[in-house]
């Protein structure tokens, strides 16, 4: 019931599960690949031997960490909490965000939104906002008028 | 004498006004990453890369090179002022570095740093002069066989010296490996594991990987960490020179750290820790009186910062000579060449000396105006420190989601950076080495080729390999490196166990 419950708790154990279902996957296409072809070796032979590594160090390691049980690698610790939390979420969603609206609203609308949320973990909300307009624009006039790099961009050219 | 012809050219070169305004943006640019803690050199030349798209090619590499040595110089600073290693190089300056300057001698410290690290950057390209063009001439002779060893090398080394934990270690490395079999294969052109996904055809892009795993997954972990905290006032800094009876202890420390660094660089698969600790060690050992180190002793600072910087010019020689990145810095410039349509490799030097005599050139004058930036200015970078996260983190952000996007105009490339940022988060947090990752996919895609090419050669009789002298020499040292890791894994001594890349 102990072991049970340290497993439980082990954040290892998780990621581990993680490359498990990763090298599961591959190994699973590889081995409906040619192990070997008419020129010589097949697509599926190098992917189906590192895969299935994988899956065997991540089975090993699940046993080496649940043996070894150490508090650093418990869920509590490794999961970020309060106000860590809220600022590693402000960063993913924010960066999401920009990914699934940028291509409709362009660099400039979508930039300033994504710096805004990112911006006022720091900052009050006016001077993240400043902030973000002032970056946007230096950003805008660096990569697409004067490095002429294509950034997505909304219908007005911004 | 031929080689020193070319590099005359490289002069003509690397001395336009243009080239030396690329130079000085890329070494300032390397230092600012350098001073800041949490952004290393790898993470550094991923996010100026899409500034080269419209360059010239050498212009671009002369850039990204100077990010790569000057981030070696501008970990320095913090490790000494604030007892924080801007980058994983300069984790061994703070054992000496910081008692140095709680005695008021953090001027010295730097100073002995600054002159080692030109003596040792100026030595290794020296040595990369010289020895290129001749590795280069023999690599020549190598066939697929022989770049497949060589590869199994790197990948060895690779797994023996990295992280806390060999399974972690070779968990890492596969990760990294199978990603690279992501998309088309190279014999058969059978498109693999994209899942009908046209973005995944071609496979991952290098620059979504690397600035997920490096950058993003670091900037994650510094807004968890770091958000609200404010920049340490760092102590003035005067003083830069040794004392009269202290030059010949350090200068003897900076040619042992040059030549211990150099030689380190040319193998596969090390990083810039290795080094630092082995010289560090070697200095502790052979001092008359090695109870003054941890204490502030100036070869503790002298030899692991030349070491640090004579490996980087070290390290340049397999990327120029075989094409075989040494480190993950290494390896995104490699991701560099292939975007300005260069391909590193014995033939880089014949067919385009202009370009690389250009970039070894511009690399002595990148080392002096860093003596310059570190010596006279060592003030200004200090104060660096004191510029809170809370405002670098949202511009470093956007910036790089802009980097991501613009190698191949797609917002997969930038959703792809956001999963292994994520991913190598948590590897991160779990003492997953991140390195390896990095490596193995690089080395993975010349691994299979050279693999498969050589099977077909002998008709699927792997034991051929052992039949050619070099590739059997080479799969020999492999063997043994693999064999050696696996005994000190169980025995618990890892040379460089503790840091990871």
């Amino acid at each position: 019931m102990k072991i049970i419950q340290s497993t439980i708790k082990n954040a290892e154990v998780y990621l581990s599960l993680f490359f498990i279902l990763f090298g599961g996957v591959i190994f699973w296409q590889a081995s409906n690949m040619h192990y070997y072809s008419e020129f010589g070796p097949g697509p599926g032979l190098l992917p189906l031997w590192t895969s299935g590594f994988i899956i065997f160090l991540a089975i090993a390691n699940i046993v080496k960490s649940v043996k070894l049980n150490k508090d650093s690698t418990s869920l509590a610790k490794i999961f970020p909490k309060g106000t860590g939390l809220v600022n590693l979420l402000a960063c993913v969603v924010g960066l999401a965000l920009y990914i699934t609206i940028v291509k409709y609203i362009g660099f400039t609308i979508s930039g300033i939104l994504m710096l805004t949320i990112l911006f006022s973990r720091g900052y009050k909300w006016y001077w993240a906002l400043g902030l973000s307009i002032l970056v946007t624009g230096i950003l805008f006039w660096l990569f697409v008028l004067t490095l002429g790099v294509p950034l997505p961009l909304n219908s007005f050219g911004w | 004498m031929e080689s020193l012809g070319y590099l005359l050219q490289g002069f003509e070169t690397a001395i336009t006004w243009w080239n030396l305004l690329y130079c000085l943006i890329g070494v300032t640019f390397g230092m600012f990453v350098g001073v800041l803690p949490g952004l290393g050199p790898t993470a550094g030349i991923a996010l100026l890369l899409p500034m080269t798209f419209g360059m010239e090619p050498v212009s671009s590499v002369i850039m990204l090179a100077g990010i790569y040595y000057g981030a070696m110089y501008g970990g320095t600073i913090t490790s000494v002022l604030i007892n924080t290693p801007g980058e994983s190089a300069s984790l061994m300056t703070c054992l000496d570095g910081y008692p140095l300057a709680k005695q008021g001698r953090a001027g010295t410290a730097l100073g002995v740093a600054g002159i080692g690290s030109f003596i040792g950057g100026t030595i290794a390209i020296i040595g990369l002069m010289i020895l290129g063009p001749a590795i280069a001439k023999q690599a020549l002779k190598f066939g697929p066989p022989e770049y497949f060893a060589l590869v199994v090398v790197g990948l060895s080394l690779v797994i023996g010296l990295l992280g806390k934990s060999l399974i972690k270690g070779l968990i890492a490395a596969l990760f990294g490996l199978t990603l690279a079999f992501v998309g088309m294969d190279p014999v058969t052109a059978t498109v693999r594991f994209a899942f009908g996904q046209e973005n995944l055809a071609d496979g991952f892009s290098f620059i979504s990987i690397a600035m997920g795993m490096f950058g993003l997954s670091e900037l994650f972990i510094n807004a968890e960490e770091n958000l609200k905290a404010k920049g340490e006032r760092p102590p003035k800094i005067q003083n830069m020179l040794p004392r009269r009876e202290e030059w010949n202890p350090v200068l003897k420390s900076i040619f042992r750290g040059s030549f211990l660094g150099f030689i380190l660089g040319l193998v596969p698969g090390t990083n810039s820790v290795i080094p630092t600790i082995l010289s560090y060690s070697l200095e502790k050992k052979i001092a008359k009186d090695p109870s003054r180190f941890g204490k502030g002793a100036l070869e503790g600072v002298a030899g692991p910062e030349t070491a640090n910087n004579a490996y980087s010019g070290g390290a340049l020689i397999p990327l120029f000579t075989l094409g075989i990145p040494s480190s993950p810095a290494v390896a995104v410039l490699l991701g560099a060449f292939i975007i300005h349509g260069l391909t590193p490799g014995p033939t880089l030097m014949q067919k385009n000396p202009q370009f690389v005599w250009g970039v070894i050139a511009s690399m002595f004058i990148g080392n002096l105006i860093l003596l310059i930036m570190n010596l006279p200015m060592a003030n200004l970078w200090a104060r660096i420190t004191m510029v809170p996260f809370k405002l670098l983190l949202p511009i470093i952000f956007i910036v790089t989601a802009v980097g991501s996007f613009s190698i191949n105009n797609s917002l997969f490339d930038v959703g792809a950076m956001l999963i292994f940022g994520i991913i190598g988060y948590f590897m991160k947090k779990m003492e997953f080495p991140v390195g390896p990752v990095i490596l193995t996919f690089v080395l993975g895609k010349i691994m299979e080729s050279s693999l498969l090419k050589s099977l077909t050669m002998f008709s699927g009789k792997f034991y051929m390999f052992f039949q050619r002298p070099i590739s059997a020499t080479l799969l020999i040292i492999a063997i043994a490196t693999i064999v050696i890791s696996l005994s000190l894994e169980f025995k618990n001594k890892k040379i460089g166990g503790e840091v990871e890349i």
